[in-house]
Formats: C-alpha cells, sequence, structure tokens
C-alpha cells in the first residue's frame, strides 16, 4: 500500500482562454474555450495516478467545508482510499488560467487553505500511524495550511523511517528543509517559486544532500529537464519535441511515474526514466492525469538521457 | 462480487479517547452521523452514533420521549459529558464484515442485523472501508 498526504489539497478549476487581455482602460472579461475541474494537490495527483494504474493506495490530508466533500468525493471516485482529518473552514479552490500558445506558462490563483487546530494535527498524526502498519512507500507534498508546523514533513518522515517504510518529499522552503534532517528516500525539492540555480548549482546541492545520506535528489531545472542524482551518479534527463498542451500535473507525473516503476521493481534509475515518460504524456495532454501505457511508452521515445 | 469491490473506501474512524465534543465536531464537519472507533493498531473496537450520544446524555430519551420539549435540558446533560471519552457511550459488538466476503452474505447481515452500514475489515481485522445500504443498491441498477 501506498499512501499520499496532500496537508492541503485543493479542487482546481482550469480554463482554457484564447487570448490573456489586461490591457489598461478596458474592464477584461476572458470568455474561457473549455474548462476543467478536479481534484487536486501534489499528492492526490499522485494518488490518482497510481489508481488508474490499479495501485492501491490511501489519500491522507485535511479537509473541510463543501469543498472538502467535493475532493473526498471525487478521490473516492477514482477507488483511492480516503482518510482525510476534517477541519473547520473551506478547502481550497485553485484557479488556472492557460491562455492559447503560452500553455507552458499557466496562470496560478491559489488560496491558503483553512487551518489547522492543534487538535486535529494530533488526530491525523494517530491516523497516519495506523496508515504506516500497511504502507510500502509514503509521499509527502505541497504547501502547508496555516497551523499546520513547518517540521510536519520531517515528523512524518520520522515515523516512516520507524516502521523502515522509504519516504518521497515533493516541497519547499523550512518545511522541506526541516524534512531533510531525516535523509528521505527521494526528495524532489519544488522549486516553481524557489529554483536551485543554473545546471551546475544543482549538481553542487544535491550531491551536498546526497553525501548527508538522501537517497536520490530529482530537480526540475527547465520545463523540459531533470537532473537526477544517487549515490552512484548524476544524469540529465531532457524530454525533447515536447508539444505543450497542460504543464499542470507534470511534475506530479514525474513522482507518480517514478513511484509507480519503483513499487513495481524497477531500478530507481529506469523508473525516474518512466516517470519522466509520464510527466511529458501528460504535458502533452489537455488531461491532468495521463497513465495511458501506449502514450507513456510513445513519449519514452522522447526522453533522452545524459550522464552528468 | 466482493464487498471491497463495493465499499466505500474511507477510514474515517473515532479513537476511544476521543472527547464527545470532537466527536460532534467530526461528525458536523464530515457530514457523517456513525463512525467506527477503532485502536492504535487500526483494529475496530466499537462504533458510535449521534443516537448514542443522545442517549448517553439522556439515558432512556428515545424510549420515553415521542418529542422534544425541552432543549435546554438536552443542552445541560451534553455539556456535562462534553469532555467524557467516548468509549464510554460506543457500542462494542460490532457487526462487521471482511472484504472478501460477497454481496449476498452482506446484505443478509444488514436485513437480519438491520443496519444501513457495515464496517469492513481485512483478514487482519484492520479497517478498510464501510459498505453502505446505497452501495449494495447502486451495484443492483
Amino acid at each position: 500500500m501506498i499512501i499520499t498526504v496532500t496537508p492541503n489539497p485543493a479542487i482546481d478549476k482550469i480554463y482554457w482562454i484564447e487570448r490573456l487581455c489586461l490591457d489598461d482602460g478596458e474592464v477584461p472579461v476572458m470568455r474561457a474555450t473549455r474548462s476543467y475541474l478536479t481534484a487536486g494537490g501534489k499528492g492526490i495527483n499522485v494518488s490518482i495516478f497510481l489508481a488508474r494504474l490499479g495501485i492501491e493506495n490511501i489519500a491522507m490530508g485535511f479537509i473541510a467545508g463543501e469543498t472538502g466533500r467535493a475532493v473526498e468525493r471525487r478521490v473516492r471516485d477514482e477507488g483511492i482510499t480516503t482518510s482525510f482529518i476534517w477541519v473547520e473552514g473551506e478547502t481550497r479552490t485553485n484557479v488556472t488560467l492557460l491562455e492559447h500558445g503560452h500553455e507552458s506558462r499557466p496562470i496560478q490563483i491559489t488560496e491558503q487553505g483553512p487551518t489547522v487546530s492543534p487538535d486535529a494535527l494530533k488526530r491525523f498524526i494517530a491516523h497516519y500511524k495506523r496508515a504506516l502498519q500497511r504502507a510500502r512507500y509514503i509521499f509527502l507534498g505541497g504547501s502547508l495550511p496555516p497551523g499546520v508546523p513547518e517540521t510536519f514533513y520531517q515528523e512524518l518522515t520520522h515515523l516512516a523511517h520507524a516502521r523502515r517504510v522509504p519516504v518521497i518529499v515533493n516541497a519547499a522552503g523550512e518545511a522541506l528543509t526541516h524534512a531533510l534532517s531525516e535523509k528521505p528516500w527521494l526528495v524532489k525539492p519544488d522549486t516553481r517559486q524557489r529554483p536551485l540555480g543554473t545546471p551546475e548549482e544543482i549538481l553542487r546541492t544535491g550531491r551536498e544532500w546526497i553525501a548527508g545520506g538522501i537517497g536520490a535528489v530529482l530537480v526540475s531545472h527547465h520545463i523540459t529537464h531533470d537532473v537526477f542524482i544517487t549515490p552512484q551518479g548524476a544524469w540529465d534527463l531532457e524530454a525533447c519535441d515536447v508539444q505543450f498542451k497542460n504543464l499542470l500535473g507534470a511534475e506530479d507525473a514525474l513522482i507518480a511515474g517514478t513511484l509507480s516503476a519503483t513499487a513495481q521493481g524497477a531500478p530507481v534509475e529506469e523508473a525516474v526514466r518512466w516517470g519522466m515518460a509520464a510527466a511529458t504524456a501528460c504535458a502533452e495532454s489537455e488531461e491532468l492525469v495521463v497513465t495511458d501505457r501506449q502514450r507513456i511508452e510513445q513519449a519514452l521515445t522522447k526522453v533522452h538521457v545524459y550522464q552528468l | 462480487m466482493k464487498v471491497k469491490e463495493l465499499m466505500t473506501r474511507d477510514l474515517t474512524a473515532a479513537e476511544p479517547t476521543m472527547t464527545v465534543r470532537e466527536l460532534i465536531e467530526l461528525f458536523h464537519q464530515s457530514g457523517l452521523s456513525s463512525v467506527p472507533v477503532v485502536n492504535d493498531q487500526g483494529r475496530i473496537v466499537g462504533i458510535i452514533s449521534e443516537r448514542d450520544i443522545i442517549e448517553g446524555a439522556l439515558p432512556g430519551y428515545f424510549e420515553v420521549l415521542y418529542g422534544i420539549t425541552d432543549m435546554s435540558h438536552l443542552s445541560q446533560k451534553l455539556r456535562e459529558i462534553e469532555h467524557d471519552r467516548i468509549e464510554f457511550y460506543m457500542t462494542p459488538d460490532v457487526i462487521k464484515i471482511e472484504e472478501d466476503e460477497d454481496d449476498l452474505t452482506a446484505a443478509d447481515l444488514m436485513v437480519r442485523k438491520n443496519v444501513k452500514s457495515l464496517p469492513v475489515v481485512n483478514r487482519d481485522g484492520i479497517l478498510v472501508g464501510m459498505l453502505r445500504r446505497i452501495d449494495l443498491l447502486k451495484d443492483l441498477l
């Protein structure tokens, strides 16, 4: 069983528009040519990907209000087991605008999320400890809602390691820094707002983390490039000739693809290549999650790996 | 069809040490009216409903009264028990079903025991979901 933790889930509403018009003097009214609504958040996207491949998993996190009910229903409709903690307030609704011809640069408006009380945190830990008894892998990802301490991922990683369960962390800022001290199995820094720098700087930082005991590091440094570092070496993975339609969810597909291949016995270097293909298939589709094996295998031909 | 193919895959549950107030908040926020109570291993040790809480505050309430005439009395009694652990009010003898049982066994159990839902457990007795009457009805259409 794989456990995914999304502390701050959301309903993701995506609009496709012909032209983003924000000229002075106009009251901008943009009519969407299409729209799409889905349950989202990093862990939930990973859960959906795994479930569509027939891999059993439990989605955990905090939800609230009517939006929380919508998230829970959509997650369950995917055949995912839910173990959410209910809190006061309202789960986030995040809006994304995709302008025709600029699909690789989505415009996102994200909400903060409901406040999590100390009692709710305590209840989450109790649920998490129970779930750990059935876990083979843990995925921790995304932003933390108000009330959740920056040491949250660190604590969850520590509890997982006490039961010898490998952990993947996909986070940014202090939450990531704290989690690193527990030496997760795989770290994917969320670099959307905090880039790690040039490929050379990424390589240096990644190697420092590996020397510190982290199992593997995966860093996106360009829309179509990822650097993968393990104790055995470092590689640059490049996806060529990508026809972007929707970049949302591609990063989550990268992790979910890697995790699904690993869970099915692939060596991690091979699993990451499969993950990169899954991310490419997602980026070339309007769907948020693509799990069609044929499409992923086609995308695999676009993924090139160079040893660094 | 097996129960695990029909059940609602939800692990929402209470712990025996949860207070009555926390349980009422859980019911209010989640929209649920009953939840299984599980121990640290995830094994079911009871089930608790809104009705159990009302009966806990006012024992004999459902047998004696046919209508509510005084809310303040119930409110006062609820405040008296709000910090109590729910383990004192839960039903410890839980009617549950294993995930590999078939739908006919589940339907028969629900009819015979007159329950709307059944906690579903795996072979180790760990909670893995809930089977509701509507899950069975939906499958029959």
